[in-house]
């Protein structure tokens, strides 16, 4: 039997915002998919493209970037910075051929835990179509 | 036309400053098919410094290549200025780095010259194969003169010119201390064409073009050496600890080098074709840097090289920029 494919999610979460909102959505018993593997950073402004890049080589099949909504941002401009640096990021991995859906960014404050779960559902499912990816993924060999 | 005579004076002027190192300029190269950067650290320099077609370096990279070892106890820091030889298209890379802050205006004396259109060294060779005798290329109104072995053939420019000044938008240096021949003012604007053609592409072609691209690397790392904007002390690649890109070269690392190089140039590139020339592969890294550029234009509304008081591009951010990919 062919075992269905389950994607891998590697979540950038912001610990002021997005964490706390995953927090809730766990505290609150909101049932998303476990694909999720989350890394908490300080804020989403934190997150290289270097970051998803190497996490698009270690075989994760998509990634998603949470942070506070414009304006909430704890350090007052991380997202908003993050915000410019994924969108010229996407447009250069669509110019490439990886689908830019595989790197998806999301605002969710930690009142949120349902949008949370929204968004994972949403974006496990839009990866789960796209299928693995073994564009550039690394090869262990010695 | 540039008169090179101007230019040796400009360049002994210069030198003969006390408060300036040296001159950074082009000489005639080994055969005169490529100008090779040179260096005037005293007045009797300047008489092999020459400017004609080929001289398509960009000597902006010198004052940021330049080492700066630890001074002694009691040595005083050299604080001497660096004189360097600019077309239109280098001075832009001055500028952004004068934006950056990694150089102060006044470290840098600018002898600019401008230029109207010079050789790619690449579509040189494929007309002269196997070529070392001693050559001379020269501009003769609207051509390329290049005279080998007596004989004389003119070749018009665009047969020969690299992408770059097809479109160059700014012939004349933005900024410059002293001012070779007259200004020229730019007429051609970018073309975006070959990029728009390209993105229509479906994901499929687009990946199979670009896996072939980046599987020719040989990861020497040319293109980071030529490039005048990449100048960090320690590039991302070198980092052991974590190691984010490994030192093999195969088509996973070959990727992630090449897409982060054009993600740092990112606001940053001033499209001077330094590190698709350099490139021993012929990789046209070009396409990826000017499908940022383009991009950058379209969302923000940016052009990098053109304003030293401007801010960074990643560096800042405005409340409606572009948020439709977000969730």
């Amino acid at each position: 039997m062919k075992e269905k494919f389950e994607p891998n999610i590697i979540g950038f979460l912001c610990n002021w915002c997005s964490y706390a909102g995953a927090d809730l959505a766990g505290t609150s018993r909101i049932q998303y998919p476990p694909n999720l593997k989350v890394i908490r950073v300080m804020c989403s402004g934190r997150v290289n493209p270097i970051f998803v890049i190497n996490a698009l080589q270690q075989g994760a099949d998509g990634v998603l970037i949470g942070g506070c909504h414009p304006g909430d941002c704890h350090y007052e401009r991380g997202n908003y910075l993050a915000r410019r640096r994924m969108a010229v990021l996407k447009n250069l991995l669509e110019y490439t051929g990886i689908d830019s859906n595989r790197v998806r960014m999301t605002w969710v404050s930690a009142a949120e835990g349902h949008k949370f779960a929204e968004v994972v559902k949403e974006v496990t499912e839009d990866i789960r179509k796209l299928g693995p990816m073994q564009h550039f993924r690394r090869e262990n060999k010695w | 036309m540039v008169d090179e005579k101007t230019l040796r004076d400009a360049v002994k002027k210069t030198v003969g400053r006390k408060d300036v190192k040296y001159v950074v300029g082009y000489d005639k190269g080994t055969t005169g098919f490529q100008a090779a950067p040179t260096f005037a650290y005293e007045e009797k320099d300047a008489e092999k410094f020459v400017f004609n077609p080929t001289c398509v370096n960009n000597l902006a990279v010198y004052p940021m290549l330049e080492d700066k070892p630890p001074l002694r106890k009691g040595e005083e820091p050299d604080t001497r200025k660096i004189g360097i030889v600019l077309k239109g298209c280098d001075s832009r890379a001055i500028v952004q780095i004068i934006q950056e802050k990694g150089l102060k205006r006044e470290d840098v004396v600018i002898i600019g010259i401008p230029c109207t259109g010079v050789i790619d060294p690449k579509k040189l060779k494929v007309k002269f194969p196997g070529q070392h005798k001693s050559v001379e290329v020269k501009y003769d109104n609207d051509k390329f003169a290049v005279t080998v072995d007596g004989k004389t053939q003119k070749f018009s420019k665009d047969e020969l010119m690299p992408e770059k000044c097809k479109e160059c938008e700014y012939p004349t240096p933005i900024i410059h201390d002293i001012l070779i021949g007259k200004e020229i003012k730019g007429v051609k604007k970018p073309d975006y064409k070959e990029i728009e053609g390209f993105e229509k592409k479906s994901l499929d072609d687009k990946w199979k073009n670009w896996e072939k691209e980046f599987d020719k690397c040989i990861r020497c790392y040319a293109c980071r050496q030529a490039c005048p904007m990449c100048y960090c002390k320690e590039c991302m690649v070198e980092i052991l600890d974590p190691q984010w890109v490994r030192r093999s070269v195969n088509l996973s690392e070959n990727t992630a080098w090449n897409l982060l190089r054009a993600f740092h140039l990112a606001g940053r590139c001033i499209s001077c074709g330094e590190c698709e020339r350099s490139c021993p592969m012929d990789i046209p890294l070009m396409k990826l840097n000017k499908k940022i550029t383009k991009d950058i234009h379209e969302m923000f509304d940016y052009k990098a090289g053109v304003d030293a008081e401007a801010k960074p591009l990643l560096a800042m951010f405005k409340p409606d920029d572009p948020e439709e990919f977000i969730l």
